[in-house]
């Protein structure tokens, strides 16, 4: 496993909010590999700095200090526009609310990433869109609009529009954070299908069942990654039991 | 104060505060709006103020006639026996100079001038006795001693004269000098649009200046009555008697008042005519405010409701938010507008009378503002009714303010859009379908930016396409002139024919000017509506057809053409007949056509023929060959012959448009300083809500690979595609619609324009101002998404 790749590297990141007073360091000092075909869980207490993480290393945000290496190159000094560029190429995203164009239909908001990398090859992200839709069983209510359809269904759809043009990474922020828990189930169903078929997955969560999907969780504390568990790698069969492995780690941590 | 009021008042007061930008832009749209409003009604008021106050000081005459030469005394005195309704009445003496022969020194300093540049006649009198006075600023009524002079305000101001100064009048038995005592107020010729102003000196002194000779002798008839409604019947009888003199024109009391009024109001009317264009921006951006605040406060809304509070006390509370920035607004807007209504009315005070600020005035500023907050008001109100309608259960867990059934048409329709909406579309850029996928599925909100840059463009354009007409060369076939390069008047002579001849003379001999045209005013006789009229007729050569006929044509032989307001008195139209007289004898002409005029107060006719002997006046137009400068000309022959005036037509027009010209100046430059600065406000506004309610769309946006340039470029496309379409519609309707509007309102007005077609400098009503506005939307959207470049992208997610 230490021998594959790593797809993103980070460095001694931090963050530091100088819009409050006193400025708020929120991440002081964070070093994290991921490595290609990797599913790494991040948890902690609400407030940790969870979400803060996710958004520095994925070139949302840009880090106080540190570095971050993405397929071995360096994000930090990126302008706005080649950082977007990689967002839309190498990245995806999920979030806890799927955040849609309301006037656009499931299978739009879909297409729209796919579209902008590919701007000249419309039939091939088409194609690529409508078979990640079938794949992910929502093609049925792909023409609806995203007030027509289920949580669930608009978290599988998210998805659907993090993978459509193909990424390196995918970075999810509390998926299921805003879904009931058979619909959670639904979600991570996909996930871990997407993490079977070989994608790179960065998950923050707040519920140990979520996590105990990951090959590996790491906790972080006051801006800080403290430890990390290897959980190798998850079968239906074995999931009860990861899950109550998880939790006595996370006692341990005081989660 | 009870305990819930004063809850209510904190609760409004802190959220005014939390609501920065969007309480501050709406509360400069209501002040602007009650400003503009406040200081057109004050203007108005204060004016009507400042003429009455002259008014009473200086007791104009009832009812006037003006006359030039000979005239019968007993028919007067005969006449006034006739007329029970007279109090009193007499015959004012007058000395008219040319403006060239009275000059200024000032001893002290050795400074000096003359009046040559002035269009006004200049007439010399002596206090009047009886009434029509004219009074000193204090309200006294001066009495001059031989040697000394009292100059009107009007002159004090424009040539900066002094007490002390020497004004020195050529005459033909050299020059009188007279020693400046104090300055007039002169309620008969205090307008700026009189043709006249009134000169004060000694009985002794004037005496002796109709015996040195060079002024022409002209009077006025004037009467004051017991009673104000008995004018009418003095008139009628005054024309119908066919002895007493009448060549001149005639003015009423009542006229005299509105025609003072209404030519230094008419900025107060322009103002008051921009500011109903900014309350409809003002309700419009109310109205998007008030809903735009409902949808984000929904579930508090939806809270209130669920533990009780009944609508209309939520109904209340915004109205009380929305009340007390409506009226601090309007409060604001009164204070400057007295401030501002000063300082307009700074002319009117000086040449008519400082009226104090009374109680009236208070009530019509009240009035005027009182109504900008009540229009603002009851929009909030009405707007403010749908939250009896909203649910607490859609509000609390929807977020929605509509009803079950609004929702279920709202979803109808939006699938409806889905079903014609495709990124995935063949036009344009992802982007550009983006941002019109967004237009289509947001019209109702994005309507505010068109319809606001529609309304600021009529604002700016049709106040400067006013001033342009006025200003134009053209504009003198408005006032019955052939379009010309130089103008020269022969008035004030003691031989009228042989200056006019001589002048007529040289100006065909000069190799310079071409086109020479030579017109005789002579007055004729004629019957009208309402019993005998005097008629001036100008005799020329018509057959160049310069001025615009608003019916038939110039006249040819055995015809006439008459003024509109002529046609008027006359009850004639073309094709009618029309006997006129005179001491050679009579004539029956037929009305060739109609035009309008707006000199001579718009009395005017034309026939054709040559008159060398006999004529009121000579007025003759020519054109100058290139390079030659009217101006050099004109102060040439002005030289040349002192009995004359010659104008370059530039400079003449100016002059006598100067009060109105100036009175749009102010209200274009008013409009468009305004009207820029409420569309700038307006789109900071919007765009301010619509960036803060895409945040979470932006960040997802971001987050696919979008780029900040990207998503601000969307923004900027949508704000300046729209603000387009609604300066492009404005343009259209200014140029259609608006200007006839404002023809036909000035048409309305007592000038002797019958109707007006607007003549717009297309480069500034078409293309600079167009640009202003699009630049002016464009800077707006720059501004307000540079924040979308200052923030952590992921803030926009987390909310
Ligand atoms: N833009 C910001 N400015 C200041 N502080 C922030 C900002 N964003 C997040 N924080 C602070 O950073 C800390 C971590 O937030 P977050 O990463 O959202 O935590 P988590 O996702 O673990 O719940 C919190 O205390 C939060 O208040
Ligand atoms: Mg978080």
């Amino acid at each position: 496993m230490t021998d594959r790749q790593a797809t993103l590297e980070c460095r001694a990141v931090t963050k530091t909010y100088v819009s409050t007073d006193p400025p708020a360091e929120v991440l002081r000092g964070i070093d994290l590999t991921v490595r290609e075909g990797e599913f790494i869980a991040v948890m902690g207490a609400s407030g940790s700095g969870k979400s803060t993480l996710l958004y520095n290393i994925s070139g949302m945000d840009r880090p106080s200090g540190g570095q971050v290496l993405l397929e071995g190159s360096e994000l930090t000094g990126l302008s706005d526009d080649e950082m977007s560029r990689l967002r839309l190429t190498r990245m995806g995203f999920v979030f806890q609310q799927a955040h849609f164009l309301g006037n656009l239909t499931v299978r739009d908001n879909v297409l729209l990433p796919a579209l902008k990398a590919a701007p000249r090859d419309k039939p091939g992200a088409i194609a690529r869109v409508e078979a990640l839709l079938e794949r992910f069983g929502i093609a049925h209510v792909a023409g609806h609009g995203i007030t027509q359809v289920s949580g669930g269904q608009l978290q599988r759809a998210s998805l659907c529009r993090a993978l459509a043009s193909e990424p390196a990474i995918v970075f999810a922020d509390e998926p299921t954070g805003a879904l009931n828990s058979s619909m959670s189930a639904e979600v991570m169903d996909a996930l871990t299908q997407v993490h079977r078929d070989g994608s790179t997955l960065v998950m923050v969560t707040h519920d140990p069942s979520c996590a105990a999907r990951a090959d590996r969780v790491v906790y972080l504390r006051d801006g800080l990654l403290v430890d990390s568990a290897e959980l190798g790698t998850w079968t239906a069969d074995t999931a009860a039991q990861r899950e109550d492995r998880l939790i006595g780690w996370l006692r341990q941590q005081g989660f | 104060m009870n305990i819930r009021s004063s809850v209510y008042l904190r609760y409004v007061a802190n959220d005014l505060r939390a609501n920065k930008t969007v309480t501050t832009a709406l509360l400069l749209v209501v002040t602007l709006s009650a400003f503009l409003m406040g200081t057109g009604a004050l203007v108005m008021e204060r004016t009507l103020g400042s003429v009455d106050q002259l008014f009473d000081e200086a007791k104009p005459p009832h009812f006037l006639q003006m006359h030039s030469g000979e005239y019968d005394v007993a028919a007067l005195e005969e006449f006034a026996a006739g007329q029970p309704g007279i109090e009193s009445w007499f015959i004012e003496d007058m000395l008219g100079f040319d403006g060239a022969a009275i000059g200024w020194e000032r001893p002290s300093t050795g400074e000096s001038g003359d009046f040559a540049d002035s269009l006004i006649d200049n007439l010399f009198v002596t206090q009047n006795t009886e009434f029509d006075y004219l009074v000193e600023e204090s309200g006294a009524i001066p009495r001059p001693a031989p040697g000394e002079i009292y100059v009107p305000v009007g002159y004090q101001q424009r040539y900066e004269l002094r007490v002390g100064d020497e004004l020195v009048v050529g005459t033909d038995a050299g020059t009188e000098h007279y020693v400046v005592q104090g300055f007039v107020r002169d309620g008969q010729m205090a307008s700026s649009l009189s043709p006249a102003i009134r000169f004060l000196i000694s009985e002794p002194d004037f005496a002796a200046l109709r015996q040195a000779g060079g002024g022409a002798s002209e009077i006025i008839v004037e009467y004051r009555m017991t009673d104000l409604a008995l004018v009418g019947d003095l008139q009628r009888a005054y024309d119908a008697d066919a002895a007493v003199p009448k060549n001149g024109p005639t003015v009423t009391y009542a006229l005299a008042r509105v025609f003072n009024a209404f030519s230094d109001g008419l900025a107060a009317m322009a103002l008051m005519l921009v500011s109903l264009l900014l309350i409809a921006i003002a309700l419009l951006s109310v109205r998007f405010v008030i809903r735009g605040t409902l949808e984000d406060e929904v579930r508090e809304i939806g809270t209130m409701k669920a533990i009780g509070l009944p609508s209309h006390e939520i109904s209340r509370l915004y109205l009380l938010r929305y009340g007390a920035m409506t009226v601090i607004g309007c409060l604001i807007g009164a204070g400057a507008a007295i401030a501002a209504a000063h300082l307009l009315t700074r002319s009117v005070q000086v040449n008519f009378a400082p009226a104090g600020f009374g109680a009236l005035s208070a009530l019509v500023l009240l009035a005027a503002v009182g109504l900008v907050a009540g229009i603002v008001l009851l929009t909030c109100w009405r707007v403010l009714r749908s939250v009896k309608k909203v649910e607490v259960v859609n509000a609390l867990v929807h977020g929605s303010l509509l009803g079950e059934r609004q929702s279920a048409r709202r979803a109808k329709r939006q699938a409806r859009r889905l079903q014609r909406t495709s990124v995935a579309g063949r036009f344009g850029t992802l982007n550009s379908r983006l941002a019109v996928a967004d237009l289509r599925a947001e019209s109702r909100q994005w309507l505010l930016i068109p319809v606001v840059y529609f309304l600021a463009t009529v604002l700016i354009t049709l106040p400067m396409s006013l001033l342009s007409t006025f200003q134009d060369p053209g504009f003198v076939t408005h006032m019955g002139s052939p379009e010309a390069d130089v103008r020269a008047d022969v008035q004030f002579a003691d031989d009228v024919d042989a200056a006019g001849a001589d002048l007529l003379a040289a100006m065909t001999e000069d190799h310079r000017l071409t086109d020479v045209q030579a017109y005789a005013n002579v007055l004729y006789e004629t019957t009208g509506v309402d019993g005998p009229e005097t008629l001036r007729i100008a005799v020329g050569d018509h057959s160049a057809g310069s001025a615009e006929f608003l019916d038939g044509r110039s006249p040819g032989e055995q015809e006439i053409a008459l003024s509109a307001l002529n046609a008027d008195k006359l009850g004639v139209a073309t094709g009618d007949e029309l006997t006129v007289r005179n001491q050679d004898g009579e004539l029956t002409l037929t009305v060739s056509g109609i035009y309008q005029d707006i000199t001579s107060g718009g009395y005017t006719a034309k026939m054709p023929g040559r008159v060398t002997a006999g004529a009121a006046s000579y007025v003759i137009f020519a054109n100058t060959t290139d390079g030659t400068d009217p101006e050099a000309v004109a102060s040439e022959y002005n030289a040349t012959f002192p009995d004359a005036t010659m104008w370059p037509m530039q400079e003449y027009l100016e002059q006598l448009l100067s009060s109105l010209t100036d009175a749009f100046r102010s209200a274009a430059v008013l409009s468009l300083i305004f009207g820029v600065a409420v569309a700038l406000l307006i789109t900071c506004l919007f765009l301010r809500w619509r960036l803060s309610r895409d945040r979470p769309v932006l960040g997802a946006l971001s987050a696919i690979g979008f780029s900040l340039r990207e998503l601000a470029g969307q923004v900027q496309g949508k704000t300046v595609v729209t603000a387009t379409a609604g300066i492009g519609l404005g343009v259209v309707f200014a140029a259609t619609a608006g200007e006839w509007f404002v023809g036909s309102l000035i048409a309305t007005l007592p000038f002797g324009l019958v109707s007006l077609t607007l003549l717009p400098n297309p480069w500034i009503a078409y293309l600079a101002y167009p640009l202003l506005l699009l630049a002016t939307s464009y800077v707006g959207a720059v501004l307000l998404s540079r924040s979308l470049r200052r923030a952590n992208t992921s803030d926009w997610l987390r909310s």
